[in-house]
């Protein structure tokens, strides 16, 4: 039976035709795909390269430019590795544990998904601006300006990525195998000696994951970010306002050299993640 | 069958011509900065009733009103706006140049402008700072407000107001030329806090609390005390300022694919009207300035130019300043752009410099 | 993992995570409600009922329903494809997926721009995608693609192709091993990857503000309109769309909790 299933794998032996419609299928998707998600690629390839490698290299390693790349990514950044840690604990907390409200929480947690980015900067305004109680209470007793800021940068991304690191983890974690911890426990581990050694390991490479996809999610932003970082070059200009501002002012050697490097950049992580999300799944597949 | 059909197309013919004629609808886009908003708001129910009397033909309008070089990119891009009001001269320009402007849109009585208005300086109310005149917003930490040249035509005019007041000799402390007033603007960007995209975000931003002083066009002044909040900011009128003149014109490309050229044509000899004009000054703008030159009286300098108002201002409100100025003085838009905000600009560079 | 009730250790983090998700997530739609209905109920009412307002939301939903629809029907082919198939750089294109994800809007409009703009390589392309509400409508597919394709994949992948292959050898037709054997398995997959879709077409604001030329009642989606009315000093009518969207959102949210129930359970 199971050569006669092989067999049928290549669409060879049919009365049916249906190795033409495979054809057609994987052909259509094929096109489509490289249509809809090459192209652009090929676009920003073409026209940051298109005065030459030179040019293309002048105007990314201008400083305004150089400066909001490195800005897009060490906030991104940052903002990973807080919602690696926070978004793990979330998880734990919403697979491990029961208590009242649970279900609120659950649904609480898609809503950056669902929030269009500008209502997010009109938002984030809104709670924090200057002229706000709360905005003036944190900038004249503690110091710290969120709107207008690097600070409001990272606080906006991180309610962007928020989702990805829990929804990556979570089912993982409630799968893991039980009696392994139990065996741990039952060994004389402590509950957080059991952590480290047992759990985390197993749920690195999902953690890996969506830290990954927030991060690569979080340097192409631009709705909320234009609206509350202030846009200044050299201070709080992203890569994506820099592109926009560069744009709007016809230079396209720039924002297409630009647009290159973050795409770049983006495609490695997502190379990234594809990678950890097949041993994520080895590892768990090893497990169950 | 052939006869039924002979029948039928004559008739779907015939019904379609009357309606053809009873459908005498235009629709005209206009492509508008963001300043404006309110003032063609106004203008352009009055132009639906004029011209519905006039030739009995019905004009919808579709409006777009975003940051002026932004507006002029998408024009040229292929966003089909049959007129542009914008910011400044050179994104005109720009739509010319790409092919799309093909006859001389300045070639009328006021040159292309529709409108002016001044570069001021808005404070809190009561002027807490103390804010008198250009050089009181340098050095002293105060947070300027002020949009981005790079998107916005209301920015780049703030800039050479900047600029060219301090060239002049109107700001203290800084020498009448081009290293005093790069030096002026240095110290005013250095204190920018946020860049908005277009005049008027950078103006909502002020209004909603931020900033000490901000530097904007005097009609949006204007456009925040209609909107009931003049109570909580003050205008000050720099002794230097620049003229702020704002071009509009007929994309005649687009509005000949549209069929809409003449209509389009009648809408901007309509914004000339006192009609529009008086709704234009309602709405905080200056109507277009002549360029009277007079020769000087002493012996090979060059002829004075003078400002004049093409329609009586009421001086309280559009009070006279006292060293107005245009951008010829720097060659015009057409030198302006690349010099200071091209890749390698003045301003470019110093931005570069300043917060790096 | 199973459940278990709290412990002491249990509710240090719960507070932890409760305040941590109250702060970042929760304050702000507070902010944005309290200003919403600051001067009472009506100016809200007045606000989503006004006729302009409603046409954006009109035109916003209908863009999400339409790209959802195609990302639907396209998501399950390339699925199916990527995971059933092996080919020459599938790997590659399987990583690309997420491209949409993470691209920033501004390079997505741009590119529409210099595709379809009026000097655009595709310039004479028979349909107007720059500038119109069909270019808006291929934006909001781009930006929504991999939701569907990412959450099919894994349910795929999961079943194995015994089952098709037996319908198969029984004489099943593709259409119908299709429709009485894959369907049925990805359907809550299905599901939950469309409302996704959904919620994401809903928001969308970048790559339609960047390309601009938005003219008020035309092409005016939900979003651009919170933008304009910010520029108009129409606050409430922001503020009170803003929050509608929210809300709808909010609706989606729900929905998509109770497919998740479904779809780990089933």
């Amino acid at each position: 039976m199971a050569q006669a299933v092989a067999h049928l794998d290549n669409g060879a032996s049919q009365e049916r035709n249906p190795q033409m419609m495979f054809w057609g299928l994987r052909l259509s998707v094929i096109i489509y795909l490289s249509v809809m998600i090459l192209m652009p690629i090929l676009v920003i390839s073409v026209q940051g390269l298109r005065d030459g490698w030179d040019i293309f290299w002048v105007s990314i390693s201008r400083p305004v430019a150089w400066n909001a790349i490195w800005l897009s990514v060490w906030t991104a950044g940052i903002m990973a590795i807080i919602n690696i840690v926070m978004g793990t604990t979330t998880a734990y907390v919403l697979v491990r544990y029961r208590f009242w409200g649970k279900g609120i929480l659950n649904s609480l947690i898609d809503l950056p998904f669902a929030i269009p980015t500008l209502v997010t900067g009109v938002m984030l305004t809104l709670l924090y601006g200057p002229q706000t109680p709360l905005g003036s209470f944190l900038d004249d007793e503690l110091g710290i300006k969120v709107i207008y800021s690097q600070t409001g940068i990272i606080l906006a991304l991180l309610f962007l990525g928020y989702p990805f690191v829990i929804r990556s983890v979570q089912p993982v974690m409630a799968k893991l195998d039980i009696a392994q911890q139990e065996a741990s426990h039952t060994l004389g581990a402590s509950q957080f000696t059991t952590f480290r050694r047992v759990i985390l390991p197993a749920l690195l490479p999902a953690m890996i994951t969506g830290g990954l996809l927030s991060f690569a999610r979080a340097l192409g932003e631009f709705g909320s970010i234009v609206i509350i970082s202030g846009n200044i070059p050299m201070r709080t200009q992203t890569a994506a306002v820099y592109v926009y501002a560069q744009v709007e002012g016809d230079k396209m050697a720039s924002a297409s050299g630009v647009s290159l490097v973050i795409l770049s950049i983006a495609l490695f992580t997502t190379l990234g993640v594809n990678f950890w999300y097949k041993r994520n799944r080895r590892v768990n597949r090893e497990r169950t | 069958m052939r006869k039924w059909f002979i029948v039928f197309s004559i008739l779907l013919l015939a019904v379609s011509s009357v309606a053809q004629a009873q459908e005498n609808t235009v629709t005209l886009t206009l492509a508008g900065f963001a300043v404006p908003r309110e003032a063609y708001g106004e203008i352009i129910p009055l132009f639906q009733a004029y011209w519905l009397e006039e030739t009995g033909q019905t004009v919808i309008f579709e409006e777009s009103y975003l940051a002026s070089g932004a507006q002029s990119r998408a024009v040229i891009g292929g966003f089909e706006a049959d007129i542009v009001a914008l910011s400044l001269e050179d994104h005109v320009t720009r739509i010319a140049t790409a092919g799309l402007i093909t006859r001389d849109w300045q070639d009328n009585a006021n040159n292309g402008t529709v409108s002016a208005s001044v570069a001021v300086l808005l404070v809190r109310a009561s002027n807490p700072e103390g804010v008198t005149d250009w050089a009181d917003v340098v050095g002293r930490g105060l947070d300027v407000i002020t949009p981005n040249p790079a998107t916005s035509g209301a920015a780049q005019w703030n800039v050479m107001a900047a600029y060219g007041a301090a060239y002049r000799g109107f700001v203290d402390g800084y020498s009448a030329d081009a290293e005093g007033a790069l030096q002026f603007i240095t110290a005013l960007y250095t204190d920018v806090l946020v860049l908005d995209a277009d005049g008027r975000e950078s103006f909502l931003t002020f209004e909603r609390g931020i900033g000490d002083v901000a530097i904007t066009y005097e009609n949006e002044y204007y456009a925040g005390v209609n909107a009931g909040n003049g109570d909580q900011y003050e205008v000050i009128y720099p002794t230097s300022t620049i003229l702020i003149e704002n071009p509009i014109a007929v994309v005649d490309v687009y509005a000949e694919k549209h069929g809409v050229l003449e209509v389009a044509d009648a809408f901007v000899a309509f914004t000339y009207t006192p009609q529009a004009q008086a709704i234009f000054a309602r709405n905080g703008f200056r109507p277009a300035y002549e360029r009277v030159l007079t020769p000087s009286e002493v012996e090979g300098e060059p002829d004075i130019l003078t400002l004049v108002p093409t329609v009586e201002l009421d001086e309280e409100r559009f009070p006279p300043i006292e060293d107005l100025f245009v951008i010829d003085t720097f060659g015009g838009w057409v030198e302006v752009v690349p010099t200071f905000f091209g890749e390698e600009g003045i301003f470019t560079r110093m931005i570069e410099e300043v917060k790096g | 993992m199973k459940e278990r009730n709290l412990s002491f250790g249990g509710i240090l983090l719960l507070a932890i995570v409760l305040i941590y998700a109250g702060v970042l997530l929760l304050a702000p739609v507070l902010a944005l409600v309290s200003n919403t209905f600051q001067n009472g109920f009506e100016p809200f009412w007045n606000a989503i009922t006004d006729g302009e307002a409603l046409g954006t939301l009109w035109l916003s939903i209908r863009l999400a329903v339409l790209a959802s629809t195609f990302n639907a029907i396209l998501g399950v082919m390339v699925a199916w494809v990527l995971v059933r198939h092996t080919f020459w750089g599938k790997g590659f294109l399987n990583a690309l997926v997420d491209l949409p994800l993470v691209i920033s809007p501004v390079i997505v409009g741009y590119v529409m721009i210099v595709l379809f703009g009026r000097l655009g390589w595709l310039k004479d392309f028979p349909i107007k995608l720059a500038f119109s509400w069909e270019g808006m409508l291929v934006l909001t597919v781009f930006v929504s693609l991999p939701f569907v394709i990412r959450e099919i994949q894994p349910v795929l992948s999961g079943m194995g192709k015994e089952q098709e292959e037996a319908a198969f050898t029984l004489g099943a037709t593709p259409w119908g091993t299709f429709w009485r054997v894959v369907f049925p398995a990805i359907r809550h997959a299905l599901t939950y990857g469309i409302v996704l879709t959904l919620a994401r077409s809903l928001g969308e604001f970048g790559a339609v503000a960047v390309i601009g030329g938005g003219t008020q009642g035309s092409t005016e989606s939900a979003t651009i309109y919170i933008y304009r009315s910010l520029n108009d000093r129409n606050y409430a009518g922001a503020y009170s769309m803003a929050l509608l969207l929210g809300i709808i959102s909010v609706v989606i949210l729900i929905i998509m909790n109770n497919l998740r129930i479904h779809k780990r359970g089933g």
